[in-house]
This record gives structure tokens, sequence and C-alpha cells, in this order.
């Protein structure tokens, strides 16, 4: 569907994109993943055509950006990093003008923004100055005028920054209903994020690719090792206790003296183990769990944790 | 030549687009429920009430010291179109080089600053037809102005007869010379991300497209002269007040908005490229 070869882009000496490559098939849903500054919205924006790469080629659904932008602009919605919202126009009248834009045509033209109206769950404000309305809302236009048209691909750039957690859980909750209808690419730069929606992740770093895999082989990137948090009662001779195991590739001692942090080679037998070794010294099991987003850590050492080589 | 125009009928594409429509429709709705546009409005219809019943009585006093002592001056002057109508657009004239800009200074500039601007970008219509499409409309909104003013002529029916076509020519000469600035205009929002500055700037070119034509008493060589006359926006607008219509003027006025289009939509799409 989405086919980027080869992309480079200079701003000015400043390369934001340095010969980029990916593919993304039909109804897939991908997560673009950086720190900011990466590159993930020049590349967004080469793809929607807003933006014309230094080099490289970008193709949509067969078509080149460059070559063919109405036929391919008509295949994409796109949300910017900014919602593209006229604050003097109603939300209906807006999103009227949109599908317009879009080259809807007048007989689908209603039924469309109602459908976008819908799936946004803006049908209450549509008649409000969208000046007067929340940033949540806004948003929610945003995510509005992309889907409009109905588009096969949906790009969406950072489409929860700003907003208060049960906005962002409403737009995940919604991305992930329009899974299935459109291919989704989405860009952030929280992790959460794309555990909740992503089936595919490309991490970007410095304009280039670093990694890109489903999200489940991303997560084992981390060479089978896992952590689990441990914390006791009685923390005397643990710290050297937990050394000596077989299993316990490492030990981290947490701020709290009773609290540790510990590496072991298989996460689904090292815990029974572990747990029964405090039961059987009666250190005094107080709470032992998994060390969550590891997501977290596998984008920290590829993208920030290369700078530091760097 | 197929290279240069891919599409057959391109003027077809491009103006009868539903893209442009859209466009169009929606900044004619942007001007009219704008408070902007109705101040606009208000202004040029509160000074051309003070000007134009001046005007008026000027006017009266020469044809009546005319009529009683003799003629004083070129008898001109006692044509209600020299005396009266090319004094009444040249006012018009004056209050379009400061309105035209405050009408169109946001059409672009606006979208760059609200980021609307990516949403044209990414929309499958070209940079020509986002440029036709708020031309068009600008236009319309002038032409709304324009109206506003051509009231005080019409009104002067009730009490003096004149030639309609005469005036109607000169109505259509002076909205050429607004068309020249609002595309002039449009063309100045689409270089900058501040309306203040566009605005700034449309005055200035607006100003200056005007005050060439004051080249043709300043240079003494005929060539030079002869050159000056043609790219002088008052120079071919006269002929239109005296009714007389000529292709050279209509070429003239009409490349002009199609220069100065062209330029913003070279702009537009240029926004891509950067």
């Amino acid at each position: 569907m989405i086919k980027v070869t080869d992309l480079k882009k200079l701003y000015g000496q400043q390369l934001a994109v340095d010969h980029i490559s990916f593919e993304i098939k039909k109804g897939e849903v991908v997560g673009f993943l950086g720190p900011n500054g990466a590159g993930k919205s020049t590349t967004m924006k080469i793809i929607t055509g807003a933006l014309a790469p230094t080099s490289g080629i970008a193709q949509v659904g067969g078509f080149d950006v460059f070559e063919n932008p109405i036929e391919v602009k008509k295949k994409i919605g796109y949300l910017p990093e900014t919602p593209p919202v006229y604050s003097d126009m109603y939300v209906f009248d807006f999103l009227n003008y949109v599908a317009q834009l879009k080259g809807v045509e007048s007989q689908k033209l209603k039924a469309q923004v109602d459908m976008a109206l819908e799936k946004t769950q803006l049908t209450g404000v549509k008649n409000r100055l969208i000046h007067n309305l929340s940033k949540g809302f806004r948003q929610r236009v945003g995510i509005a005028q992309a889907l409009v048209s109905d588009p096969e691909i949906l790009i969406l750039d950072e489409p929860t920054v700003g907003l208060d957690p049960k906005q962002v859980s409403e737009i995940r909750h919604l991305i992930n209903q329009l899974k299935g209808y459109h291919t989704i690419i989405l860009s952030t730069h929280i992790l959460p994020e794309v555990e909740a929606t992503c089936e595919r992740v490309i991490i970007i770093n410095k304009g280039k690719i670093v990694a890109q895999d489903s999200l489940a082989a991303l997560t084992k990137l981390r060479s089978g090792r896992e952590k689990v948090f441990l914390s006791v009662r009685r923390s005397e001779g643990v710290f050297e206790g937990l050394k000596q195991l077989p299993f316990v590739a490492q030990v981290e001692n947490s701020k709290e003296s009773y609290q540790f942090e510990v590496t072991i080679q298989n996460q689904e037998t090292d815990v029974d183990l572990l747990a029964r070794w405090v039961l059987d010294h009666s250190h005094g099991l107080i709470e032992i769990k998994p060390v969550q987003s590891n997501l977290e850590e596998v984008f920290l050492n590829l993208t920030y944790g290369q700078k530091t080589e760097i | 030549m197929s290279k240069i125009f891919p599409n057959k009928g391109i003027v077809n594409r491009i103006v009868v687009s539903k893209g442009t429509y859209a466009i169009f429709k929606k900044e004619i709705k942007g001007f009219l429920t704008s408070p902007n546009f109705l101040l606009v409005a208000a202004l040029t219809a509160t000074i051309m009430s003070w000007v134009f019943p001046n005007m008026l009585r000027m006017f009266d006093i020469q044809a009546k010291s005319a009529q009683f002592g003799g003629a004083q001056g070129p008898s001109q002057a006692l044509n209600i179109h020299y005396g009266l109508f090319l004094r009444h657009l040249s006012y018009v004239n004056l209050i379009l080089i400061f309105i035209v800009p405050a009408l169109t200074m946001k059409l672009f500039s606006e979208e760059k600053k609200l980021k609307t601007f990516d949403l044209l970008l990414t929309s499958p219509v070209t940079s020509a037809q986002i440029v036709t499409g708020k031309l068009l409309a600008a236009l319309s909104a002038v032409g709304v102005v324009m109206l506003v003013t051509l009231l005080y002529p019409i009104s002067t029916r009730t009490f003096a007869e004149f030639s309609w076509s005469t005036l109607l020519v000169a109505y259509l000469g002076i909205f050429l010379v607004a068309a020249v600035y609002t595309s002039m205009d449009l063309f100045c929002s689409s270089l900058t991300e501040s309306g203040i500055l566009a605005y700034v700037l449309a005055v200035i070119l607006n100003v200056f497209i005007w005050f060439i034509g004051m080249g043709v008493d300043v240079v003494d060589s005929s060539l030079a002269r002869a050159i000056f006359e043609h790219i002088s926006l008052n120079q071919h607008l006269s002929g239109m007040v005296e009714g007389t219509l000529r292709t050279t003027g209509l070429i003239y006025f009409s490349s002009l908005i199609f220069l100065f289009g062209f330029l913003a939509e070279r702009v537009v799409e240029s926004a891509r490229w950067r």
C-alpha cells in the first residue's frame, strides 16, 4: 500500500530524513516511534505530498506521490501535529468543507460527514464554533477531518499529544475501532500508545530507521532476559543471597533497601524459583512483579542509547 | 507541448474543479460572516457618503458659474463623467489601495499561521486551484465593496442625465484595477505568516504600481514615455473612464492579474520544497 524507498530530506544543511526505506501493507496499523525531532513528521509529510523529498521515492497504492499527487491525496486522510481547523468555522461546516475539498461526491456528502461525526463522537457539538471547543475536541475534529473522505490510509501525527488521560484513552479506543477499515500510520514518542494500538513498529532516530518489526518481536529483542521487581520485609542478606542464585543474572538494589530489581534468565520458570527462594529463606515476600515497559527499554536502547555512543 | 500541458483543457480543470469551488465557497462564507469585511464595507460607505456630496457640490458650483459667468478652465470639467465620476473613481481607487489588502491579507497568511495550510497541501487540489479559488472569492468580496461605491453615481441619476454605458465601462475599468490589486495582494499574503506584514507589503505594492505611471511626467525620452504610458494603470483606466474599451488595456490588466496569480501559485507550490 505504501512503499518508501531510499527517502532523504534535507532542510538546508540539516538532514531530517536519512535514506529511509520501508513498506506498509494494506490494513496494517503501524506506529512511527522516535524522540522529538527524529524525522517522523517529515516522513509523514512526504508520504502525504505536503513536502517533497530531496531524493528517493514514495509510493502510495502504486502511485508515485510526486507524479500523481492528486490520486495519492484522494487515498489519504492526514492529521498533522496541529489539527488543521479553522477556529471561525462551525464543526459541521468545517467537515463539510473538507469533504468537498477532498472530492467527496455531493450525494454522499452528508452521509460521510455524519459518519465522521459519529465515529469521533462529535455529533453533540456539530453546531458549535471550533474556537469554543476544548483541545481534546479540537483534536477529535482533526481526526474527523482526516476520516471524512473515508480514505484508505489514515496518517495521524501524534494524535494524543496534549490531551488529558481520559481523552488519550478515548482516542486510542477510536484508533482501535478504525483498525481493519483503514491502513493506519501513527507517529508518537509515547510508548504505551504504540503498545495499545499498533501491530508493527518502526523506530526512527536521527532520520534513520533503527528497528522495524512486530511489537512482539521487538519486545523480545532484549535477548530473552527479563527483569522483575522484588520487595521483601527483611532485607538482611538478600542482596548477597540473590547474587549467588544460578538463574539470576543481575541484581540492582533500589532506593529502598528492601526493594530489588532482579534480572532473570527466563520469566516463566525463574519467577517461581525466585519466589520459592525468598519464602524458603523467610525474607518475607511482599511483592514480586515483572518490570513493565519492556518496549521502553528497547526504545531507549535504540534511540538514546545510540546517542551516548556518539 | 503535451509535456508542458499534461492535462487537456487545463483552464477547464482549474476553474470548474470541485476543489476550487469548495475553497471559493468557504472563503466567500468567511468574508460574509467576518466582521472584518463588514467593517471594510461600512468604512467605504462612510467615507464615500462624506466625500461624494462634497464633490457633487463642487461640480454644481462649477457648472453654475459656467452657466452664468462664462466658462472658466477646460470645458471638459463640465462633463459629469470628468467633473464628477472621474474624481469619484480616483477616491474609490485611493480607498481600494488600503482596503483590498485588508480583505486579502489573511487569505494565505492565516492558513500558514494556523497550520491549516497543510490541509490544503494534502488535499487533492492543485496549487493553481487553491489560488484560483481564493482569488475568485477575494474578487467577489472586492466586487461587493465596489457595488457599494457604485450606489453614489447611481443616486446622481435622480437629478442628472448621463450615459449609463460610459459609467459602467468606467466601473469595469476601476474593477479591473481592483482585480490587479487583489491578485497582487493575494500574492503578498502568500509570502508571509503575518497578516500585518502581508497588509503593509500589499499597500506598498499597490501604491507603487499606481505611482509608477507618474513616470510619464518625469522622463524625457519618447521611448521611456511610451513604456511608462503602457505600464501606467492610470493611463489605461482614464481611457475607460471616457467610455472607450481598448484591448491593450484589457490585456494589460488581465496579464497583471494572471502574473501575480501565477506568482502566488508558485509560492504555494514552493511550500512543498522547503
